[in-house]
C-alpha cells in the first residue's frame, strides 16, 4: 500500500527543517521513504553523475519531480518558507532556515485565549476553518494556555461567517497572491452571463453575502461583483496586476448604493395606521391624518419603488411623480394577472 | 483526501513541538489542546514514528502511547528542528485576524472579552509579520443591531424574560409578545433564538425586525429545547410546506438569490420556472408585488389572486 501523504510531507518538512546545509532533490528522493517506495533512488544516485541526470530522466523521474514540486508547494501553504539554493556544482538544493520559520516569541494570557478561540470558530468554510485551526494549534505548541470555556459555557452568543459560494475560495487565493482571474458573470437583470477579466482586490462579506471588488481589465475601472452571480469556473491566470491596488477599497459603499440605502432625496408617502412599521422607522417625520392613515416623509433613493409596491393597498405615493409613475407601473403589470 | 493530508501535517508539526515539551502528556489533554477528538490523535501518534529527517539513518521519532499517556524516547534524535513553533502561514493569519476583527466589532462580547481580542489581535499581526498582509483582503462586518442586541445579552446573563414587539414582513404588523431568550447568533443577520410564551414554542427573530424591548422582572424559563443546527442555514422548508412556482424574466433572477428553492429551470427567454416551499404561501404575496411584470405567481392560483387583488386596489386608491 502506498504511504499515506501526511507521511511523506511530514518527513519532506522534518528533512528540510532538519537539515543545516541545502540538500539536493536526490538526497530527499534517496531519505524519504515515501519517494523511495514509489520512484526508486533515481538515476542520479545509481550512477553518481549529478548534472547528466535530467538527460537521460525517465518517466518515474517525471512523475517524482512532480510529486516533490507539489510536496514543496503544499507545505508552502502551511507555512514553511522553502529556500532554493544553487550549489557552485549546479546542482539545486532546498532547505527551511530554522530562522525564517521560526514563530517569533508570543505570550498570550487566558483571556487572550479565549478570545481567540471564540474568533476562529466563526468560519464554516473548510479552507478557512482548517487555518484558523492550524493557527490555534501552533500557537498552542508556542506555549498558548488552554482556556476555560469562559464563552461556551455562558454561550451568548453564536457566529457564523456563511460561506456558500463555489467561488470563495479561488478567489481568495487570488487576491492572495495576486493574480487575475478570469469568471463568468451574470449581472442582476441580464439573462446571460458574460465573460470577465479581474484583478482581485478584497473579497468583503456584508449581511451574509460575498462581494468581490477589483479591477475590470476590460472596462478600465473598479468594479464590485456579487459572488453568488459569478457563474462557472473561477480561473486564475499567471500574469501581473496592471493596475496599481488602492489602499481603501469601497465594497461597503457600492454594495449600499444597489441596495438603495444611499438617499438621493425625501418621498412623501401615506400608510394605513398600523401598517408599514419598516417605512415608519426610517421616516424622518410622521403625522396623522385622522382617516386612518398616516403621511410619511422617507428618505428616496434607488430601490425605493419595488420596497413600496410590496405593501400593496396600504401605501400610497403622493410624491415625487417619477416615484408615484414607478409604483403604479408594477401595480398594472401585477393587476393585468 | 489531500485536504486532510495537509492539515494533518500541519497538525502532527505543531504537535511534536508541543510533546517535546511534556513528557507523558495525557492523550485527553492533548486532544483537547488541539480541539481534536482521541481517535484522531491517535490516528497522528501512529504516523509520527514513520517520520524523522532520515530513513536511512534510523533517525525516526520514537513517540508511543498506552492510549492513556504519550511518551517520546528520542526528543534529542531529530535534531532540534522539531523544538521551535513555526511561523503562521498566510491563510492561517488570515484566518484568524479577518475572524478576531469582525469579532471584535460585536455589541454582544463583553468589554473585557473585546479588550482581549483587541491585545490578542495586536499580538497576532506581531507575530504574523508578513503573513498578516494577506488579512486585508478579507473582511467580513456584521450587522449588530447594537441597542437591542446588548438587551437581549443582558437577558441572557440575567436569566430574565423579555417583552418584545416584533414586525413580521408577511402580515405587515407588529406583534406583542414574551419571550425566554436562549441564545444569540450572527448568520449574515443577527439572530435570537428564544423561547416564544406567546406561541409556547421556540422561535427565531431577527434583531433587525424588534421595533421595542424590554427587560421584565420574571425570570427566564425556557424549557430543554434542542438549538438550531446553524450549518444547515436558516431557511429549512419542510417537505410537507405547500409548494410555489414562480416565473421571473431576467429581471426577477435575483430571487433565486434570496430565496431557498428546490429548483430553478431556465427559460427560453433568459428568465428562470422558481420552484419553493413554505409553510406559508400567503406571505410570498410581497414578492408578487415586488416582481412587478418581472414575473409572475404559476401556482398556488390563491396566491396568484391575491397579489392580483392587492394590485388592484392599491390602484383604486391612486383613482385607477
Amino acid at each position: 500500500m502506498a504511504i499515506a501523504k501526511a507521511e511523506r510531507l511530514m518527513n519532506l518538512a522534518l528533512c528540510l527543517l532538519g537539515t543545516r546545509r541545502p540538500l539536493s532533490k536526490r538526497e530527499l528522493r534517496g531519505s524519504i521513504e515515501a519517494y523511495l517506495e514509489a520512484f526508486g533512488p533515481g538515476n542520479g544516485a545509481a550512477s553518481g553523475a549529478e548534472s547528466g541526470a535530467a538527460d537521460n530522466a525517465t518517466g518515474s523521474d517525471d512523475a517524482f519531480n512532480r510529486m516533490f514540486e507539489r510536496d514543496k508547494d503544499d507545505l508552502r501553504e502551511l507555512g514553511l518558507i522553502i529556500e532554493t539554493v544553487e550549489s557552485v556544482d549546479g546542482e539545486t538544493g532546498y532547505l527551511a532556515r530554522r530562522d525564517s520559520n521560526r514563530l517569533p516569541p508570543i505570550t498570550l494570557d487566558v483571556e487572550e485565549a479565549a478570545a481567540l478561540g471564540l474568533a476562529a470558530s466563526v468560519w464554516q468554510q473548510a479552507r478557512l476553518a482548517a487555518a484558523a485551526s492550524g493557527a490555534l494549534q501552533k500557537l498552542r505548541a508556542a506555549g498558548m494556555p488552554l482556556a476555560e470555556e469562559v464563552y461556551g459555557s455562558h454561550s451568548a452568543l453564536e457566529t457564523r461567517i456563511p460561506v456558500h459560494e463555489a467561488a470563495f475560495e479561488p478567489l481568495m487565493l487570488a487576491a492572495r497572491d495576486r493574480r487575475p482571474v478570469v469568471f463568468d458573470y451574470r449581472k442582476a437583470n441580464s439573462a446571460r452571463p458574460e465573460q470577465r477579466h479581474v484583478e482581485p482586490w478584497t473579497l468583503e462579506c456584508w449581511r451574509g453575502h460575498w462581494y468581490l471588488a477589483g479591477w475590470d481589465r476590460d472596462r478600465k475601472a473598479e468594479r464590485v461583483f456579487r459572488l453568488s452571480r459569478i457563474t462557472g469556473k473561477v480561473r486564475s491566470r499567471g500574469i501581473p496586476f496592471t493596475a496599481p491596488v488602492p489602499d481603501h477599497v469601497t465594497v461597503r459603499e457600492t454594495v449600499e448604493r444597489w441596495a438603495g440605502e444611499t438617499a438621493t432625496g425625501t418621498a412623501r408617502i401615506k400608510v394605513r395606521a398600523d401598517h408599514g412599521y419598516p417605512l415608519r422607522a426610517r421616516a424622518t417625520s410622521t403625522r396623522e391624518l385622522g382617516d386612518g392613515w398616516d403621511e410619511l416623509e422617507i428618505p428616496y433613493g434607488h430601490g425605493l419603488d419595488a420596497w413600496l409596491v410590496e405593501f400593496g393597498p396600504d401605501v400610497v405615493v403622493l410624491e415625487p411623480a417619477e416615484l408615484r409613475d414607478a409604483v403604479l407601473d408594477r401595480l398594472r403589470a401585477v393587476a393585468k394577472g | 483526501m489531500a485536504g486532510n493530508a495537509i492539515d494533518q501535517t500541519r497538525r502532527m508539526l505543531s504537535l511534536v513541538t508541543y510533546l517535546r515539551e511534556r513528557p507523558g502528556a495525557r492523550v485527553t489533554d492533548v486532544a483537547r489542546a488541539f480541539g481534536i477528538t482521541e481517535d484522531e490523535l491517535i490516528g497522528d501518534l501512529d504516523v509520527l514514528p514513520m517520520c524523522g529527517t532520515s530513513f536511512r539513518g534510523g533517525d525516526l521519532l520514537d513517540i508511543d502511547t498506552d492510549g492513556d499517556r504519550i511518551w517520546w524516547h528520542n526528543p534529542d534524535a531529530s535534531g532540534s528542528s522539531t523544538g521551535e513553533p513555526l511561523r503562521l502561514a498566510a491563510d492561517e493569519a488570515t484566518a484568524l485576524l479577518v475572524a478576531a476583527r469582525a469579532v471584535a466589532t460585536l455589541p454582544g462580547l463583553r468589554e473585557s472579552g473585546r479588550q482581549a481580542l483587541v491585545r490578542a489581535t495586536a499580538k497576532i499581526e506581531a507575530a504574523a509579520g508578513e503573513a498578516a498582509g494577506a488579512s486585508s483582503r478579507l473582511s467580513v462586518t456584521f450587522e449588530s443591531e447594537g441597542g437591542v442586541f446588548a438587551d437581549v445579552d443582558r437577558a441572557i446573563a440575567e436569566r430574565r424574560r423579555v417583552w418584545i414587539t416584533y414586525y413580521s414582513p408577511a402580515r405587515d404588523e407588529l406583534t406583542e409578545r414574551e419571550v425566554d431568550p436562549i441564545r444569540l447568533f450572527v448568520v449574515g443577520h443577527t439572530y435570537m433564538e428564544a423561547w416564544c410564551r406567546l406561541s409556547e414554542a421556540r422561535r427565531t427573530f431577527r434583531l433587525d425586525r424588534v421595533a421595542e424591548i424590554r427587560l421584565l422582572d420574571e425570570p427566564s424559563d425556557p424549557p430543554p429545547v434542542e438549538l438550531r443546527d446553524l450549518s444547515e442555514g436558516l431557511v429549512q422548508p419542510a417537505a410537507e410546506d405547500p409548494e410555489v412556482v414562480i416565473e421571473v424574466g431576467p429581471g426577477g433572477r435575483w430571487v433565486a438569490e434570496y430565496y431557498p428553492h428546490d429548483s430553478a429551470e431556465e427559460l427560453p427567454d433568459g428568465g428562470l420556472r422558481i420552484t419553493l416551499r413554505t409553510p406559508d404561501p400567503a406571505s410570498l404575496r410581497r414578492l408578487a408585488l415586488r416582481l412587478g411584470g418581472d414575473g409572475r405567481i404559476v401556482s398556488p392560483a390563491a396566491l396568484a389572486d391575491s397579489a392580483r387583488d392587492a394590485a388592484r386596489e392599491a390602484l383604486a386608491a391612486y383613482g385607477e
